[in-house]
């Protein structure tokens, strides 16, 4: 185990991390303790947990904008050691350049990489259509409503095709409505083109409508891990299933009322 | 101020009351504006005609007929667009130095801590002095030509534009940096796509102070001391006791700083397409 | 929550380069002088301004007054005209947000005046009161109304709409909702003028003086340039920056005093 090499399906390994914040320049917060890790290629994993549960932190971990304090994380069995274009992450808040339109923030990772533009036109264009803009190619971002800014954030992820996908409470600021239509969409778009998915979420249903497997992280400071339940339902599921109501059941059994 | 923003319209609609037709009608913007003007200048006319200042206030009409004047013939060697050119060529050439060093260094002050930590206190002990207590240093400097009132007017500039290149950039959400990281990019990169570009709205607001500010020193370095130019022509209205010329003068100078912030309003809505509009209320 | 209190060190250039670039750019000057790289008839040394400083505090000469004198007359004139323009400006503009009367009548004539240059102003005042105090507070007051205006106006109207529809639910009278509603909305934005008035009244101020004035720092900075002596000009600079810092740092306190109850 302590070898992913040896695992072939192995895609990212996480070993007993652990990440304490200072806060206010002097007070020491643990936010995750000990957390451990195992992805397989093309699963859908998603982390499931209330506000505040240090999850987002083993996301932005994970994507190599923090440093942890001990552990470490491995992709495809060499450790991550900053960000790279090899994980993709998605922002809770959408985080899109207002400067540029859509068709410019989506191409922005293959701009970076120095991809020629006839080039990152055509593949910026084909993740616009798959999450479905075509026509807002030269709208800006404040033009746009929430669904559709974070179609853009998705497709700008997706665009500079990555081996690992990060969603960070993707949907947190949207109304139930769109929301859940974004689980729909995403659900599909990942069937579509599949990829190895790391999704952060507080919301128990968008976590059994997506996953493969869940993450229940505890309730409280510092973040740690209380169980994990493999989702073996056909896609696309439906609310209603009743196996499906039997694990909400056993999730909601588990998790403190905060949630 | 002005233009119609979301919040003001939702404002406006609540704030109002259905019903009463009269209380509509003179509730009417444009016919406020209307009798709100006329009423403005036919107080100043009746003032000046009845007055009140003695002869040191001029009627409307007469202020009118002496910018008039001013354009026939040659008042202290230029006519009126010669005087309004000279001001204008002095603030734009010390504004533009101004902001030619004063943004890239705001910028350069705000991306590097240890650049920061040279120029910021410096700076600082620059900053609460008014641009305008430089007029007397600059001619014990620079004499009474055109060099010690582009310097002041340079001074003025200096530091809005400097400080708001600088606020542009601090106020960036940091997340937006994590973005680049995340796509692969730079350092350089995160500078180019996101510092630049990101503070483009706070460097145009500071160039508009800037603008404001410019004028300001201009009409005190050309009260000061100067042979044309607007300020000139309001200096020699005091000296004279000539008040059609010193309000002509006001109004000349008014309207060239409205004129100019206008030009800077729209470069802005050139250059930042992605602007929301609900910024400019 | 028992979390181990730790300190977090600044790394030492960062603490020691400001106080260096101070001290570096205070020797520069006082080298660039007394070596005579700048001759002393243009620009007075550090050392020498605080010599003079000295001296100014007893000795009237050359320009009329001693320093205390000149200080004293510019904060009254700025403590008056700041006062005035905060008690016209910001009724003023909160009503010009909330009723639609004021609003039409006032706004042409504030957009027409608000881009003169307050300086401007200068000869009518000097035709109109003289060079004493009346003028220059008049100045000051003009340049510092318009950010009164514009703060209290953009407050009032920014004022979320659901609270004055949810008071309009609860029967709120026009005027009510104005008092009990927009104007401590407002408040945030109202204090945020404090600030900017007082840096426009306190360069308009010594513009007001450099020109048309026989007391006040602005003067001692006029007169130390007609007599030719750069030191006094440098200590009218120093002190008028100085007295300004102090102003703006009173303000900031007050203004911090203030918004304590109302924390956005």
């Amino acid at each position: 185990m302590n070898t992913p090499s040896s695992e072939p399906q192995l895609k990212i390994y996480c070993e007993d991390i652990n990440k304490t914040f200072i806060q206010k320049g002097h007070m020491e917060v643990p936010v995750i303790r000990n957390i451990s890790l195992e992805v397989e290629e093309n699963e859908f994993l998603v982390v499931l947990g209330p506000g505040q549960c240090g999850k987002s932190t083993l996301l932005r971990i994970i994507a190599g904008l923090e440093t942890p304090d001990t552990g470490y994380v491995a992709l495809d069995g060499f450790p991550v050691t900053g960000p790279g274009p090899d994980r993709g992450l998605v922002f809770q808040g959408y985080m899109l350049f207002a400067w540029n339109t859509v068709m410019g923030n989506v191409e922005m990772g293959l701009k970076l990489r120095g991809v020629p533009k006839q080039e990152r036109r055509a593949v910026a264009h084909h993740y616009i259509r798959l999450v479905g803009l075509e026509g807002f190619e030269n709208h800006y971002p404040h033009q746009l409503s929430g669904g559709m800014k974070q179609r853009v954030g998705i497709a700008r992820a997706y665009a500079n095709s990555p081996k690992v996908m990060l969603l960070d409470e993707p949907f947190g600021q949207l109304d139930a409505q769109t929301r859940m239509f974004m689980q729909h969409e995403t659900s599909r778009i990942w069937e579509h083109e599949k990829r190895t998915v790391i999704f952060v979420t507080n919301n128990i249903d968008e976590a059994l409508f997506l996953a493969d497997r869940i993450v229940l992280m505890e309730g409280k400071l510092p973040g740690r891990i209380k169980k994990e339940y493999i989702v073996n339902l056909p896609r696309p599921r439906d609310h209603e299933n009743p196996d499906l109501l039997e694990l909400r059941a056993l999730i909601t059994s588990e998790t403190e009322l905060v949630l | 101020m002005g233009g119609s923003s979301i919040a003001n319209e939702t404002v406006g609609v609540s704030s109002g009351r259905e019903g009463i037709t009269f209380y509509q009608i003179i509730t009417n913007t444009y016919l406020l504006y209307t009798v709100s003007l006329i009423s403005f200048f036919l107080v100043w006319d009746r003032v000046a005609a009845w007055q009140v200042f003695g002869d040191s206030l001029a009627r409307p009409h007469i202020v009118a007929l002496k910018l008039y004047d001013l354009t026939q013939i040659k008042f202290a060697g230029t006519n009126l667009g010669g005087h309004i050119w000279a001001s204008t060529q002095r603030v734009l050439i010390g504004f533009s130095l101004a902001s030619f060093f004063a943004v890239p260094l705001g910028l350069f002050m705000a991306l590097n801590r240890y650049a920061n930590a040279i120029v910021k206190p410096i700076f600082d002990l620059f900053k609460p002095m008014p641009p305008i207590a430089w007029v007397s240093i600059s001619i014990l400097w620079f004499g009474v030509g055109e060099f010690s009132k582009i310097f002041i007017i340079s001074i003025g500039t200096f530091v809005p534009c400097l400080l708001n290149s600088y606020n542009g950039i601090r106020l960036i959400e940091p997340e937006l940096y994590d973005v680049i990281k995340v796509l692969g990019g730079s350092r350089k990169d995160e500078v180019v796509q996101v510092s630049f570009p990101a503070s483009f709205p706070a460097i145009f607001a500071g160039l508009q102070i800037s603008l404001s500010v410019a004028w300001t020193c201009l009409l005190a370095a050309e009260l000061m001391n100067a042979r044309d130019g607007m300020g000139f022509l309001i200096k020699r209205g005091m000296d004279t006791h000539q008040p059609s010329l010193v309000l002509g003068g006001m109004i000349l100078i008014a309207l060239m700083a409205w004129l100019s912030s206008l030009l800077i309003s729209l470069m802005e809505r050139k250059l930042c397409p992605w602007k929301r509009s609900i910024d400019n209320l | 929550m028992a979390y181990e209190e730790i300190v977090v060190k600044k790394p030492l250039p960062l603490i020691a380069l400001p106080c260096l670039s101070v001290a570096a750019f205070l020797l520069f000057w006082e080298w660039i002088v007394v070596s005579g790289t700048v001759p002393s008839v243009l620009l007075a040394p550090p050392s020498q301004v605080f010599t003079v400083f000295m001296d100014k505090l007893g000795n009237p000469n050359p320009d009329g007054a001693i320093l205390a004198v000149h200080a004293w007359t510019s904060l009254q004139e700025a403590f008056i005209g700041y006062s005035l323009s905060l008690l016209v400006g910001i009724p003023l503009g909160l009503a010009m947000g909330w009723f639609r009367i004021v609003e039409g009548l006032i706004r042409p004539i504030f957009e027409l005046i608000r881009p003169i240059p307050p300086i401007a102003w200068i000869p009518l005042t000097v035709f109109w009161f003289g060079i004493g105090l009346t003028g220059k507070v008049f100045i000051i007051w003009i340049a510092g109304i318009v950010p009164c205006v514009i703060n209290s106006y953009v407050g009032v109207r920014m004022t979320q709409p659901t609270l004055i529809q949810m008071a309009r639910t609860y029967g709120a009278t026009d005027w009510q909702i104005f008092h009990q509603l927009c104007i401590p909305s407002a408040l945030p934005m109202v204090f945020g003028a404090l600030q900017i008035a007082l840096a426009y009244c306190w360069t308009n101020l010594v513009g007001a003086e450099l020109l048309a004035s026989d007391t006040g720092l602005g003067y001692l900075i006029t007169m130390g340039g007609r007599l030719g002596r750069p030191d006094i000009v440098v200590l009218g600079m120093v002190c008028v920056g100085i007295s300004g810092a102090i102003l703006g740092f009173i303000i900031d306190c007050v203004e911090r005093r203030l918004l304590a109850g109302i924390r956005r």
